[in-house]
């Protein structure tokens, strides 16, 4: 089954649109009378996008959604999704694939804020950047982000996998200020650079391949280590934090 | 002038001796009556249980610590979040709920009054004001005493009465209704960090022990003539051991009124621990229950803890640090200047977990060992055992063995060999669980003259008619129709009108404050008091003249006035 | 005639020992409170009626016909925003919620711009504090992080820490020890036993060594962090660990830079550290004399103490997406109900630019920046001088404000009420 969704132009552009019932599932068991939020008002699916829905499908696995046309204001898309498919061809709002425990997300331009967070499972791709919280947690929560694997193409915000807990967080860019600041499991990879990189981090293990700026002083350089050929300087940490994790840097700068 | 007519009610009424009797129930403006006219409004019980509405005589359910409770944990209020539905307004929150949100599930289980467990007498303007949007339940503070320095400093000089003086003009000062001690003397040591060990531990610098302090209170109380007794939170909470320091205390106890109890003794789950350490932890409650069932003077309640999510908040600073050294989880705390402390840490009860088996398996045991029901009342310390919306899950357990048997299947394997819980075999009867939870209650906080707790002719018309047939149904072997019979009412009636019906709050409600106010003769008053004053001045951060709560608080309110013997 | 005992509306303090004189219903006289709230007594200039924009000018309407405009504003949105709230008494920010949640728009006070990030960290680790008084009775060290009192609240070190009397403390000017944690040399570093200069920035990792070095692990930690050298770092830890009761107090300084969030959880976590060597305890400086209240009134009403979001008919709460700020500077609102602050002054460009698209009611006693993007102005009795209600002190502490003067005009809370009267009726609530 594949279920074309573009977005039409709005009156007020800016109002930000809830539609957590566009995911895979839904059109697999049936959409009729899906409706979305604009604000407080709840609008049917059609007043905002044109809806297309082609073939049938076996199982949610066999339901591929296509997001056309100015999507940057529509959120929570793809939320606690369990299996199939969404191609976004353009930008996301915030809260794409919250809880989401099965199933792919690819986003072609950027995602927003809180991106993947809370998942469980299953895969989101985004090729433009991510915004702040990018595979991280809820507020209050002591675990964020358990399993799946959020992989950013761009640059990330801040605060990305912040109290990551499982799975695996891929920054191909840069990552803002405080990545994986209080992980406590899982794997947080950034190719690019970073700031004050797994501060407070209690386990799980991160690898920068670029420069750690404003390095958090109270990890311990355990010495210099090779992983798949490249030589890191590994440190354990925090410190602060009676930290059982496990970072490794390329380059590092302390501010001292 | 309104009325009701509820017919065909199969009526458990403990303080009027009637139990299962089929019968209608006459009600006129508010109140219970012999009869009403045939233009009443009618609502037809069939034949179902039916009950005075209940009374809950500790929980945690507004304040600054509960609020602080739910201010800390957004991850507690997404577990429960409802919108606005007709009456009722949105509610968010599972084990620290927003107050609508408590309000509304207690009024569907069927509770019309319920008491605030801790209440710091500085912060009582707030209390008073969640009190206003909990609309369902007619509300009541425990005042908090336990390290209040004028009442210490009264007590090393020796001056019961200046003692009695001081809780006197407080209580009606801050709207409150009973004296609370929370581990009495352990809150002041807080305030440096440290604890008291024993109720024989002196209270660094105000050289008092808990047992003089508990003594003089209980003491203090029947000078002021108070209508509950003293509401006390015993030393050593949650430590191995510390059943010893419980039974010391309880042999403290006078038998001071003819009544009523001298003392309530809450959460005793918390307190009747044997051992020495987490490893080799026990349940002490036959020794507890062989000390409450001699001792008539006093009543106690579960502190019954079940397994899941929960927060646990108290007064008793010390004792939440222990518990944040044990969990590392988040741990907030919050002293208040001359008075008491505070504490909240989340938890998660596991069944897993031995220690938590133990727990679940002792608050059980004080109920099933307690000969005479009235003297054990059943409570979770709401949130700190379990949210009270598991209340009818503990009376199912408490109503069939099969049905323990069933659990502790699933507890801890150890938790048998440190528990007496699997070799009784008792089983409550309706009546008992009448009298746990509402009959008790009322007459242990002292409202059965002012219609709480009954249903005799003049009482308040608070009423639960619960969905369930009790000459039909086999509690012991039908736990979950029990479950689910008290987990919703049918008809919760406040003060003569369906507040909520089948789940669905009916009206805004408006509850009623319940306080004290002890007349004390002028030359032991407070109020002009030099050294009182002087003393309150230079040492609180608030001015005399701006602690007391104001009238504007009180919206609706009974004020118990009483005659002290001073 | 003279009023005792009246509570100063002005900051987080809530002093409640001022005298006022007043004659004829007017102030003549404030003594005993500080410069700040003494210029709040004696008053600006008050909006005598409502008014409403009028091309480039402004037209005077009476109090129906702005009640009507804004009950219609708030029912014809999508998305209303009902910001401010601070400056208000308890009652009305009630009647706030219930018009918030009635609306299904979003209710969020100042906080979002002052102390949010210290509940956000709050809300991962909980918060080890106390009433002033506990400090002010026992206190021997008194960190200010971030905060410069003697300017932002000016009776704070004379009310409840430095100079004030303590039960405890025989001298308490001697005997207290007081450690100031700053970028800049403030007047308050001045009167500092012990002055820590940061790098702006560096305030995180400078609290993460302090945690270390309480843990023993202070041979980790370089020579030099963020300007701070190793050897003071030992000694500020020294002088903690001897405190008999520690008092930490953190303002903007340390919610409002880098981290932000992240810079207070370490503090508390500090803090955390400490209480297992001796007693300490944590208090932000709130600045609006009833900020705290609004989220305590927000908290036991929808859940959360800020940044709500009613649109769906259950409260949401994720500050970053649904507090102020971050609506307006996204335009993610199409109305805005401001009570008792003023935007227009604190907020970036981007958020007023928003606000000057879309209709605006401000409820103000005066005209403030904020005005000047309002579609309509209602003015109201100022609480704490003309209309009384309840506030939260920043340690928690509920005071009563109390009124001095005759009111000439409704309170917010009758204003509010009366708007949400209005509301009912217009959506059939009864």
């Amino acid at each position: 089954m594949k279920v074309t969704l573009e977005v039409k132009p709005r009156r007020k552009p800016y109002l930000p649109i809830e539609a957590e019932g566009i995911m895979p599932r839904t059109f697999f068991e049936g959409a009729d009378g899906l409706t979305v939020y604009r604000g407080n008002k709840e609008l049917a699916l059609e007043e905002i996008f044109s809806v297309a829905i082609e073939g049938e499908a076996a199982s949610v696995d066999e339901v591929a959604i296509e997001i056309l046309g100015d999507s940057s204001r529509i959120k929570r898309i793809g939320e606690y999704m369990d299996g199939g498919r969404i191609h976004i061809a353009g930008d996301i709002g915030m809260h794409c694939g919250n809880f989401m425990s099965a199933g792919e997300i690819v986003i072609d331009g950027n995602a927003d804020a809180w991106l993947g967070r809370e998942m469980r499972g299953g895969a989101i791709r985004c090729h433009g950047n991510a915004g702040d919280y990018c595979g991280a947690g809820y507020r209050g929560e002591k675990r964020g982000m358990r399993g799946g694997t959020v992989e950013v193409l761009g640059d990330a915000g801040d605060f990305a996998a912040e109290t990551l807990a499982g799975g695996t967080v891929i920054i191909h860019g840069n990552a803002g200020d405080l990545a994986g600041v209080d992980m406590k499991d899982g794997v947080l990879t950034i190719m690019g650079e970073t700031w004050r990189a797994c501060a407070n981090m209690s386990g799980g293990t991160c690898y920068v391949h670029g420069t750690v700026h404003d390095m958090i002083p109270t990890f311990r350089n355990v010495g210099r280590e090779t992983v798949g050929g490249e030589v890191f300087t590994r440190f354990a940490g925090d410190i602060a934090n009676r930290g059982k994790g496990t970072l490794f840097i390329r380059n590092y700068k302390y501010m001292d | 002038m309104t009325e009701l007519l509820i017919r065909n009610a199969c009526v458990i009424d403990p303080i009027n001796d009637i139990c299962g009797e089929i019968m209608d129930i006459a009600v006129r403006d508010g109140k219970i009556v012999e009869s009403v006219g045939s233009g009443a409004e009618v609502i037809d019980a069939n034949g179902n249980l039916t009950m005075p509405g209940g009374v809950e005589s500790h929980t945690h359910i507004c304040g600054t610590k509960v609020n602080f409770g739910r201010y800390m944990s957004p991850e507690d209020m997404r577990a429960g979040r409802t919108a606005r539905r007709g009456h009722m307004h949105a509610t968010s929150g599972y084990s620290v709920p927003t107050t609508y949100g408590t309000s509304y599930r207690y009024s569907a289980m069927g509770y019309t009054t319920a008491l605030e467990g801790a209440m710091a007498p500085l912060e009582a303007r707030h209390t008073h004001e969640e009190f206003a949007y909990t609309p369902l339940q007619d509300m009541m503070a425990n005042t908090l005493f336990d390290g209040n320095w004028p009442v210490m400093q009264a007590i090393h000089e020796g001056d019961h009465k200046r003692v009695a003086a001081i809780v006197g003009w407080t209580l009606a000062a801050v709207k409150g209704f009973a004296i609370k001690l929370t581990n009495p003397g352990g809150t002041e040591a807080w305030g440096w960090g440290k604890d008291v060990s024993s109720i024989r531990d002196p209270v660094p610098h105000f050289e008092v022990t808990p047992a003089e302090i508990i003594s003089a209170m209980i003491e203090a109380n029947e000078m002021l003539n108070l209508p509950h007794s003293v509401h006390l939170h015993c030393n050593c909470l949650g430590k191995p051991g510390n059943y010893e320091t419980t039974l010391e205390t309880f042999d403290l106890v006078p038998n001071a009124h003819d009544k009523r109890q001298s003392l309530y003794a809450t959460h005793v789950q918390f307190h009747a621990y044997g051992g020495s350490s987490w490893r080799d932890i026990c349940s002490r409650s036959e020794e507890i229950c062989r000390s409450i069932n001699s001792k008539p003077q006093i009543v106690m309640d579960m502190g019954q803890v079940m397994f899941g999510k929960t927060t646990t908040m108290t007064a008793d600073g010390p004792m939440e640090f222990n518990l944040y050294r044990l969990y590392h989880n988040k741990w907030s705390n919050h002293d208040v200047e001359l008075e008491t402390g505070s504490g909240i840490i989340p938890v998660h009860y596991s069944r897993k977990n031995l220690v938590n088996s133990i727990m679940w398996a002792i608050g059980l045991e004080l109920a099933l060992l307690t000969d005479n029901p009235w003297q054990c009342i059943l409570a979770t310390d709401n949130p700190n055992g379990a949210p009270f919306v598991k209340y009818p899950e503990i009376i199912a357990l408490l109503m069939s063995k099969r049905y323990r048997n069933e659990v502790f299947a699933t507890v801890h394997p150890g938790t048998e060999h440190n528990v007496p819980l699997a070799a009784l075999d008792r089983e409550l009867t309706w009546n008992d669980i009448a009298i746990m939870t509402r009959a008790a209650p009322a007459k242990a906080l002292g409202l059965v003259d002012v219609g709480k707790g009954h249903l005799g002719e003049g009482a308040d018309a608070d009423i639960a008619i619960y969905p369930i047939d009790i000459t039909t149904t086999d509690p012991a072997n039908a736990p979950q129709d029990v479950i689910r019979a008290f987990a919703q009412t049918d008809y919760t009636i406040k003060r003569g009108r369906v507040v909520c019906c089948r789940g669905t709050c009916t009206v805004d409600g408006e509850n009623t404050t319940i306080w004290v106010k002890p007349q004390i003769s002028e030359n032991h008053s407070m109020e002009d008091d030099p050294e009182f004053n002087l003393n309150f001045d230079r040492y609180y951060t608030v001015r005399k003249r701006n602690y007391p709560v104001q009238e504007e608080y009180l919206h609706r309110n009974l004020c118990i006035e009483t005659e002290a013997k001073l | 005639m003279k009023h005792y005992d009246v509570v100063c509306p002005f900051c987080g303090c809530l002093c409640d020992d001022l005298e006022i004189t007043v004659e004829n219903n007017r102030i003549i006289g404030v003594d005993n409170g500080c410069t700040l709230g003494n210029a709040k007594f004696m008053g600006k200039e008050r909006l005598s009626s409502p008014i409403r924009r009028n091309g480039d000018g402004w037209e005077t309407i009476s109090y129906e016909e702005a009640v009507g405009y804004t009950v219609d504003m708030l029912l014809e949105a999508d998305r209303p925003l009902l910001y401010g709230w601070s400056g208000t008494h308890g009652e009305a920010q009630c009647t706030g919620v219930h018009m918030c949640e009635l609306v299904g728009g979003i209710i969020d006070s100042t906080t979002s711009v002052c102390h949010g990030p210290s509940i956000l960290a709050i809300q991962e680790v909980g918060h080890p504090g106390c009433t002033l008084g506990r400090v002010k009775n026992r206190a021997d060290v008194v960190i200010y992080w971030g905060c410069n009192p003697l300017e932002a609240h000016p009776r704070h070190m004379s009310r409840y820490t430095t100079y004030a009397d303590g039960y405890f403390l025989d001298n308490a000017f001697r005997e207290r020890k007081v450690i100031v944690v700053d970028v800049r040399k403030t007047e308050t570093a001045r009167v500092a036993d012990e002055f820590v200069r940061i790098k702006p920035g560096g305030d995180y990792a400078v609290l993460s060594a302090l945690r270390a070095i309480v843990r023993g692990k202070g041979d980790m930690v370089p020579a030099s962090v963020a300007g701070v050298s190793r050897s003071q770092l030992e000694r500020m830890v020294a002088m903690c660990k001897d405190a008999k009761f520690g008092a930490v107090f953190f303002g903007l300084g340390l919610t409002m830079t880098k981290g932000k969030y992240k810079n207070i959880r370490n503090a508390i976590e500090l803090v955390d550290e400490l209480s297992r060597h001796t007693k300490f305890t944590i208090t932000p400086m709130r600045g609006h004399w009833n900020v705290y209240g609004s989220n305590e009134v927000f908290t036991w009403m929808t859940g959360y103490p800020y940044a709500i979001d009613f649109c769906r008919g259950i409260a949401f709460y994720n500050p970053g997406e649904t507090s102020a700020i971050d609506i307006l500077a996204r335009k993610e609102c199409d109305a805005c109900l401001i009570v008792g602050s003023d935007p227009g002054a604190h907020f970036p460009r981007g958020c007023a630019e928003h606000l000057a698209d879309i209709p605006v009611v401000v409820i103000d006693p005066v005209p403030t920046m904020t005005t000047a993007f309002a579609n309509v102005q209602i003015p109201v009795a100022v609480s704490g001088i003309d209309a009384e209600g309840t506030a939260y002190r920043m340690d928690g502490v509920p005071i009563r404000v109390k009124k001095v003067i005759e009111p000439t005009l409704p309170s917010d809370s009758e204003v509010l009420g009366d708007i949400f009267a209005r509301m009912k009726e217009a959506t059939g609530y009864d």
